[in-house]
């Protein structure tokens, strides 16, 4: 193998590719990226073997061949070569050295065959949908905050993908929760999407698509098969395992028949919230809203550093009620609500409670009080 | 014809001393019962090959008639119980089955001469069969040779134990009983080895005499009374334990029983100051009406039932928790093997002491108070000032960790990250209780599948996991359904692992700390991180201001790992150094 580069171009798919391998590894050749040189092309893949990443990139193909190299070190390398130098990558007779040359520096990598290195993408998958670039980073923000840590329920370690029917409309839901609150989020269900089944796409998953969808052209094509989902643009391709498990049904958990409704301006509550959780003890966090008439009181105590009240305005039919928080969850939610209105759906001090932005009914929100 | 016969009295004597007389160690601590029972004032045990080929107890008390020799080997027959009232019992022993039982599978032989009495008698018996007794010559008290023990039931020889496992079993019986009777005198060889030599002595020089010579220097005192219910006998500090539970001895009435409330009772008592792995060592008397106790449980009588034994477990929980609280203001006292360990640390101070750069003179405002430092401890010298606080005045801080102070009779050394980390530590706690437990209801409330008798242990601590902050019900058959938990550990806990863990800790040891243990361990964590580190300068006003927080806050003795957070030396202990004593 012997290419030549431009360092950009090689620098920018090297980030992509080499933030999927994990820092330690029990399988030395995990540690690498996967470089493929063929017309004209140098493809760069990287897998932890639940997720792989690749991307191509044009380059000046010499002699054609394929190698793995240990991907930070190569990442870190290419990261401290001079902007606009040319690199030329050289497979050492023998196929066990790699050397890397760009101006005066020169380096030489250890390297693995790539007969060992892991395949994950090669499977066949039968739905492809196309999404909105935009659409899928909504999807992805309004609902990842509220995904589970624990690793007990392995299932909720991720955010729900599927297609719903939202009043007889088809839709594309995402929703996440962790037992405490639950985010959901919809659009209309893309083209290609009706015979889709329910995924879990995995935290790591979610964490890398969200990177790349910044740099996305307009459309990323989905792919998914029983157990895998594709993510494809431009000269990227994401796989990744899907979580094998059974999303709870979530549909149960929202409350049907909370019939006090009171509506605040997002800034204020949220800015309101701030300030007087600084008070609240710093593990439970909790604070009070006390809704009477026009007025809803939010007030903060912790026999070490005090207490904390406010009043903010709220428009309330007539609602008189207690009802306690973590003011993290709370304003996990609130940050996800852009329009001027906010609206919490209530029942009681021990029921969950709905929250939506007035203007924006694709997103809803659950969270469940605290009991203080 | 029938086919339903009466066994012959030697089989059921046979089937009787295998419930009773399991092992050796079980002939041995009926017989050294007896003779505890008879008023001896001092016991010889004699063993060869752990009691399995001979084993002899010899005391002096009252010993018996030619008449009671005759008695004493047939079944139910004893001197004891004299109101036949089983709900009333104030003898060790009582059933009169240990003698017969032992007859039975052995060659036994009674040597006995009663009080004021001129003639001693023998009676043998093998494998049950009794032959006649004639004169013999003993001084006052009586001598019981057993041969051969479980020789006439061979499938009970097989399965004993190594001679080394069955004499570790009969040195435990033997000093359970030394440490409820410290007056009588106790000796005990093996072959032709002293295995101990008990002197009449004080409870709590036996109790060192058993559990170890440090355990006097290093035990509190436990006194309590409540409703009739007294309860004496000394535990050790916090800063010495042991891995195992083994050093933990309950005595009723003054015999000694196992009961797995003690283990539970004493982890709760010491949850604070002992990490989870170290185990108190503990000898505790309960003593108590005998209506109150019912003694009759189990064949070798090493279990009992109380009437309440909510009464017992507070009474043990609070005595000792006063213990603990009373302690911890005064400070841990070195340990005599830490005195040598102290010596060698003191050689070497000077050396470090010139290397020390800090030390150097800095020109800052606060350095006018460090300098004081010294001019202070002229005075001391010249003995003007009696500083009266019990942890007294710092004089200085060195290596930036330890702060000395000078109390009325030496000095203290204080850690001051551990104890500081104590003192947030406590503050959080009481923080925490005051702010009330919040809880965070669950959205999805998580249903745990347990055996239906967990479940049912566990509902019936319902209330109390209610005020810890878990709520959860019974979800039909074998299952538990939770549906709030603690807000501090809402996003840390594993509801599943949680309630079954708490279901063993239930099961073995009948309490529910885990919760509280957690959030403990949590609130630990975060007072760890938000105290004073070592190598933090303190000047003399910050120094003083920690000791007086010390010695108003309860278990400031020790950090929150068990670690002490001072070491007081006395001025004798500082003479004995320098060997002016």
């Amino acid at each position: 193998m012997k290419l030549t580069i431009d360092r950009a171009d090689l620098m920018r798919a090297l980030s992509h590719v080499q933030s999927v391998v994990e820092r330690r590894n029990t399988i030395p050749i995990l540690a690498n990226v996967r470089m493929d040189a063929e017309n004209g092309m140098l493809t760069l893949t990287a897998t932890d073997m639940d997720l792989e990443m690749k991307e191509s990139v044009a380059a000046d193909v010499q002699t054609e061949g394929a190698i793995t190299a240990p991907a930070h070190t190569f990442h870190d390398i290419v990261r401290k070569l001079p902007d606009d130098s040319k690199v030329d990558l050289t497979l050492e007779p023998g196929g066990s050295m790699m050397t890397v040359t760009a101006g005066r520096s020169q380096f030489k990598l250890s390297c693995l065959p790539v007969s060992d290195f892991p395949e994950l993408g090669s499977t066949d998958m039968e739905i492809t949908l196309a999404i909105p670039a935009n659409d899928l980073r909504e999807l992805i923000d309004r609902t990842r905050f509220a995904m589970s840590n624990d690793e007990t329920r392995y299932y909720l370690n991720g955010i729900y993908f599927h297609a719903a029917d939202a009043n007889g409309v088809a839709v594309l839901r995402a929703v996440a929760t962790d037992g405490h609150r639950l985010a959901q989020f919809e659009m209309p269900l893309p083209e290609g999407g009706v015979d889709m089944p329910g995924v879990i796409i995995p935290r790591k998953a979610v964490a890398e698509i969200r990177k790349l969808v910044e740099e996305a052209a307009d459309t990323i094509s989905i792919q998914l098969s029983e157990n895998k989902i594709r993510f494809e643009f431009d000269h990227i391709v994401m796989t990744s395992k899907l979580i094998d498990g059974t999303f709870p049904d979530y549909q149960k958990v929202i409350p049907q028949g909370n019939d006090k409704i009171v509506e605040i301006d997002p800034k204020i509550f949220t800015s309101a919230i701030d300030r007087v959780s600084t008070i609240s003890n710093e593990k439970t966090r909790a604070v009070k809203l006390a809704i009477n008439g026009g007025t809803m009181t939010l007030s903060a105590q912790s026999p070490d550093a005090g207490s904390a009240t406010e009043d903010i305005e709220i428009s309330n039919d007539n609602t008189d009620l207690e009802i306690g928080f973590n003011s993290r969850y709370l304003l996990d939610i609130t940050a996800q609500i852009e329009s001027d209105g906010c609206r919490l759906t209530l029942a009681d001090a021990g029921g969950p409670t709905i929250i939506q932005d007035t203007s924006d009914s694709s997103s809803l929100y659950v969270l469940m009080p605290l009991r203080v | 014809m029938t086919i339903i016969r009466q066994l012959p009295d030697n089989l059921v004597n046979q089937i009787a001393a295998g419930e009773v007389i399991e092992n050796p160690a079980a002939a041995i601590k009926e017989l050294v019962e007896n003779s505890i029972d008879a008023g001896a004032g001092c016991i010889s045990v004699t063993l060869r090959q752990a009691g399995k080929s001979l084993m002899v107890i010899e005391d002096d008390g009252i010993g018996m008639s030619s008449d009671d020799l005759k008695l004493c080997l047939s079944r139910h027959a004893t001197s004891k119980m004299l109101d036949d009232d089983l709900l009333n019992i104030g003898s060790l022993g009582f059933r009169g089955e240990a003698l017969p039982s032992i007859a039975s599978v052995s060659r036994l032989e009674i040597q006995s001469r009663a009080q004021g009495e001129g003639d001693a008698w023998i009676i043998t018996a093998k494998a049950g069969a009794i032959a006649d007794i004639s004169p013999s010559s003993i001084r006052q008290g009586t001598r019981i040779t057993v041969k051969d023990l479980f020789y006439a039931t061979p499938a009970r020889l097989k399965f004993l134990k190594s001679d080394q496992a069955e004499m570790m079993i009969i040195k435990e019986t033997l000093n359970r009983l030394a440490m409820a009777y410290p007056d009588i005198e106790m000796r005990c060889e093996h072959d032709d080895k002293k295995t101990f030599h008990y002197r009449s002595e004080t409870l709590l020089e036996r109790i060192s005499s058993v559990m170890g010579r440090d355990f006097q220097s290093n035990a509190m005192p436990i006194e309590s009374e409540v409703e009739g219910v007294r309860l004496s006998g000394f535990a050790s500090l916090p800063t010495y334990s042991r891995g195992n539970a083994r050093a933990q001895y309950l005595f009723v009435n003054g015999r000694p029983v196992k009961d797995k409330l003690l283990m539970g009772v004493l982890r709760g008592a010491y949850m604070d100051v002992l990490p989870r792995d170290r185990y108190p060592l503990v000898a505790l008397f309960v003593d108590l009406e005998q209506t109150e106790v019912d003694v009759n449980v189990h064949p070798a009588k090493s279990e009992v039932r109380f009437k309440k034994p909510m009464i017992i477990r507070n009474l043990i929980f609070h005595g000792i928790q006063n213990a603990l609280r009373e302690h911890a203001k005064t400070s841990a006292g070195l340990l005599p093997n830490q005195t040598v360990h102290f010596q060698t640390k003191i050689a070497q101070a000077p050396k470090v002491n010139y290397a020390l750069p800090e030390m150097d003179f800095k020109p800052q405002a606060r350095i006018a108070e460090e300098t004081q430092i010294f001019p202070i401890v002229d005075e001391v010298e010249s003995n003007d000032i009696t500083p009266d606080y019990p942890l007294g005045s710092a004089l200085a801080q060195f290596h930036e960790n330890y702060i000395v102070s000078q109390t009325k009779d030496g000095i203290v050394i204080v850690d001051q990250h551990a104890a500081h980390e104590r003192l947030v530590y406590e503050r959080m706690k009481d923080n925490y209780a005051q702010s009330g437990v919040k809880k965070q209801i669950l959205l999805v409330p998580e249903i745990v599948n347990l055996s239906q008798d967990h479940v049912l242990m566990i509902l019936e601590h319902q209330s109390l996991l209610n005020d810890v902050g878990v709520v959860l019900e019974a979800f039909g058959e074998g299952a538990i359904i939770v549906r709030e938990v603690p807000a501090i550990l809402a996003d840390r806990l594993n509801i599943q692992d949680m309630i079954k863990n708490l279901a063993d800790e239930v099961e073995d040891i009948g309490t529910v700390d885990r919760v509280t243990e957690k959030i403990n361990y949590l609130l630990a964590t975060m007072a760890c991180h938000g105290s004073v580190r070592s190598g933090r300068r303190l000047n003399q006003s910050e120094m003083n201001e920690l000791l007086r927080q010390m010695e108003e806050t309860p278990l400031s003795g020790q950090c929150n790992h068990g670690r002490p957070t001072m070491i007081s030396l006395s001025l004798d202990d500082v003479e004995k150094l320098f060997k002016r004593r």
